[in-house]
């Protein structure tokens, strides 16, 4: 088995490049996070300006330009989204290109160009008068709108965000990642761009590239010289590093949210929180999301739709960061009842350890299969070393991480099923 | 075994006809630890109506009896389902069902034998009984709502019907819940019979191997069966004109949703490739990330992204879908077919061409770097008759005569259709 590693080398203090060199992918991928504390003040400015970076830069003004270069290179590919993690928001920012070696006429050195490219794009937006273009500004805020409106168009998504919302409420983690519509109308178009000046000097900011890379001196060097990044100063980066919270939430109530809307199928969601307080527990965590409903052995899977036949869709999942598991399912309007029970003695029988050896080891074996694509994935490498980077529990190799998994016993597992309990059940109905 | 080589993506592709008429095609890929294997029948949802190889008279089934045969194939006699089976291997096992094809594979990196006795075991030994049909209904009954609740799903639904008299190409894959209560297991295994032959499938595997030792694993694991005769797929008559222009559904939705639909007369078989590789050059040159079009809405503030664009085609029918959001859809159509016109008129930029058909051939390029996009693309190209090298090698041989040419041929007003989801 090829060792994948990520190599780190610290560009000024704050700013660190990451590569993981591979020459088995056709592509390279290039990938810039800007890591900065969610909360309520700036969510909705940090949504604008992420928008307001694919317009262009001070070089390439539009965004057709912006596109044809871009497919000059042979198709070279932008992407730029928002991420929670933990209570931080993150800026994410991609470019893949094909590797020099398929280009027809391989005279040209992609992968400086895609690089250049991407630190003009995060750090050299184009601007008027130290302020974003007015045009731009005014049609990105409306383009903003459209993006939280729109959340209510993937009905199962959105009770998904509604469940973490009120189980989160007041909390910067209950916030929608895009912020939201009321606070779109009192950004001001220069303070923006002081904010957006302020986030590049103090935010946390990774850079990764990951393929078939020459030489990893010759990217850092491009990178220390270019004139973006020159610009910026050393930093102790602002953001919250990923720990594990105490639970606030320990009476043993259950909130219920019921919302209604135009739906076919009822979707039912149900918040769990896991009170630990060790890192090593996560592991436990894990295994016990996977028997209860992360795969199609899960006891969701085969006992909500295969022996109830609730549902098509039943499943769970572990949100590492925050120690939540949220349980997913779409079903008959008319069986909530059926439904939450049937999910709720899954949960039960948990915590009395009923399930067997051969669960726990099938369990394992979708977790550490799950972990070993992540060698032939280059955004899946990067996000699994971003999340090492950002969580306290820094450097667990993938090897590492499927031994810990391995060790996890039935004991371990009950116990974990001890710490769950259900905090919100939300429900979309008609 | 037969090797193609392609010197662009520096991939081969090693296939071999059986005896039994099982078409293997194998790509390794060098240290990629990735494994995949799919294994499709040419059996769609577009096929309820056939003559049984041997017999003289077509018979007709309900529509999604394919979707359904596919749900129902997981289930064994001996009470295990393989999907379950498969998962405890560790392996990432899934099934799904398209207008012309179904495929059952698995992705996984270890355990690969153990898991391709499973998929071959399963895939070759039907197990229905009027029990395990009905509880099905249930299952497939939430998966049809599930649909109901999409409107990107409900918009393209709606285009097809916009455009499609008669072809069953514009029903929905899994049937309605009233078409699936007439399913039942002698159904099933007729068109299971009929259509699971081997000399009606492909399997594609991508990963690791050595070719000749994999082929000799396949051929161990195959059930002793006899090649079939051909199946005679009827199809009604389709006429070339739309059905109508405008087709529209309420739904709740933050803002509309549009899909602008054009019909293609179906594809001359020696132009396939050459026709569809300029069609996506055409509707990147008229409404992607570059183009004027999308400029111009954008800034008026009628839309916010590009709309994804699609071509699909078989032997009897052929279209092209372009899906967005808008705020104005009827502005979005109208300006559409005002740029198609003026590109007509006054042609195409050698400049904008050449750098569209760069970019077209590095997303090509890029189909390759996963063992899934790869074996998916090729199975799904060889069910159409095509080997999907074509498209990297034929690239060189489009010209702007060519691209203009089509343009005149296929982006015609009279075959244009818009469908709208709003509230």
């Amino acid at each position: 088995m090829r060792i994948m590693q990520d190599i780190k080398t610290q560009i000024k203090e704050g700013i660190t490049l990451h590569t993981i060199n591979s020459n088995k992918f056709k592509t390279n991928l290039f990938a810039m996070f800007l890591t900065t504390d969610l909360n309520e003040e700036n969510v909705t400015k940090n949504a604008l300006i992420s928008l307001l970076l694919r317009r262009g830069t001070a070089t390439i003004p539009t965004q057709d330009e912006l596109s044809k270069k871009l497919e000059e290179m042979y198709g070279g590919s932008f992407d730029c989204g928002l991420d929670k993690i933990g209570n931080n928001q993150v800026f994410k920012f991609y470019i893949e290109t094909i590797n020099d070696e398929f280009i027809p006429q391989s005279d040209e050195q992609m992968w400086k160009e895609a690089m250049k490219l991407m630190l003009e794009i995060v750090l050299n937006p184009y601007n008027e008068n130290n302020a974003f273009s007015q045009e731009y500004f005014d049609q990105e805020k409306n383009t903003l709108k459209q993006l939280i409106e729109g959340r209510k168009d993937n009905k199962a998504q959105y009770a998904l965000n509604r469940c973490i919302e009120e189980m989160y409420k007041g909390e910067p983690f209950g916030l929608f990642k895009y912020g939201n519509v009321e606070d779109i109308q009192k950004i001001d178009n220069k303070e923006l761009y002081e904010h957006y000046k302020n986030l590049i000097q103090n935010c946390k900011i990774d850079i990764f590239v990951s393929g078939s890379i020459p030489q990893r001196n010759d990217i850092e060097e491009l990178i220390k010289n270019d004139g973006n990044i020159q610009k910026l100063q050393e930093r102790e980066a602002k953001y919250s590093p990923v720990i594990i919270e105490e639970k606030k939430n320990t009476q043993n109530d259950e909130k219920i949210v019921e919302e209604s809307m135009e739906v076919t199928q009822g979707k039912l969601v149900l918040g769990l929180d896991i009170n630990i307080d060790d890192e090593e527990e996560k592991y436990n965590a894990v295994v016990y999301n996977a028997i209860l409903g992360g795969s199609a052995n899960s006891k969701m899977f085969q006992n909500v739709r295969e022996k109830a036949h609730l549902a098509y869709v039943a499943s769970s999942s572990y949100m590492r960061h925050k120690d939540t598991i949220f349980i997913n399912s779409g079903i008959e309007i008319s069986n909530y009842e059926k439904a939450l029970k049937i999910i709720k003695e899954q949960i039960k029988d948990m915590e009395n350890g009923e399930f067997t050896d051969t669960d726990l080891k099938e369990a394992k074996k979708v977790i550490t299969e799950g972990i070993k694509t992540i060698y032939d994935e280059q955004d899946s490498q990067i996000v699994y070393y971003f999340g090492q980077e950002v969580s306290k529990a820094q450097d667990v190799n993938i090897e590492e991480y499927m031994k810990k998994i391995e060790n996890v016993t039935k004991e371990d597992v009950v116990k974990l099923a001890k710490a769950v309990k259900i905090d919100t059940i939300y429900f979309l109905k008609n | 075994m037969q090797v193609i080589e392609n010197l662009k993506v520096k991939e081969k592709v090693y296939i071999e006809k059986l005896e039994n008429g099982l078409t293997v095609m194998i790509i390794p890929k060098k240290d990629i630890q990735k494994k995949y294997v799919i294994w499709g029948t040419k059996y769609g949802s577009n096929e309820s109506t056939f003559v049984v190889p041997g017999e003289t008279e077509p018979i007709e089934v309900p529509k999604g009896v394919a979707h359904f045969l596919e749900h129902k194939m997981f289930e064994q006699e001996n009470g295990t389902n393989s999907l379950d089976v498969l998962t405890s291997l560790g392996v990432n096992a899934n099934a799904y069902t398209t207008n012309d094809h179904t495929a059952y594979l698995f992705e996984g990196i270890d355990n690969f034998y153990e898991a391709l006795d499973e998929l071959m075991d399963y895939v070759q030994h039907p197990y229905f009984t009027d029990e395990n049909v009905e509880k099905e209904k249930g299952i497939i009954g939430q998966e049809i709502m599930m649909y109901d609740d999409y409107p990107e799903w409900r918009v393209y639904l709606n285009t097809l019907e916009a455009m499609y008299h008669e072809h069953p190409v514009k029903l929905d894959i899994t049937g309605t819940i009233e078409t699936i209560s007439h399913i039942d297991k002698d159904v099933l295994y007729k068109c299971y019979n009929t259509f699971y032959n081997p000399s009606n499938m492909v399997m594609v595997v991508c990963g690791d191997f050595v070719p000749e030792d994999l082929l000799k694993e396949i051929k161990k694991r195959l059930v002793d069966k006899k090649a079939n005769g051909e199946i005679k797929r009827i199809y009604p008559e389709e006429p070339e004109t739309i059905v109508k222009e405008r087709i529209e559904q309420k739904m709740q939705v933050s803002i509309p949703l549009y899909t602008i639909g054009i019909k293609v007369k179906p594809l001359q078989e020696d132009e396939k490739v050459k026709n569809h590789l300029a069609i996506s050059i055409l509707l990147d040159l008229i409404f992607g990330k570059s183009s004027e079009l999308y400029r111009k809405l954008y800034d008026a503030g009628i839309i916010y992204g590009t709309p994804s664009q699609d071509f699909e085609f078989a032997k009897e029918y052929a279209h092209i879908i372009l899906t967005g959001q808008a705020n104005d859809p009827e502005k979005v159509y109208e300006e559409f077919k005002k740029t198609v016109a003026n590109y007509k008129e006054n042609g195409i930029k050698q400049e904008d061409f050449e750098r569209i058909k760069k970019s077209l051939y590095g997303n090509y390029v890029k189909e390759y770097d996963d063992v899934a996009d790869t074996a998916r693309m090729f199975l799904a190209d060889s069910f159409k008759g095509i080997n999907s090298f074509d498209y990297l090698e034929e690239i060189d041989t489009i010209n702007l005569e060519y691209i203009e040419q089509i343009l005149k041929d296929v982006f015609k007003e009279d075959k244009m259709v818009i469908s709208i989801v709003r509230n």
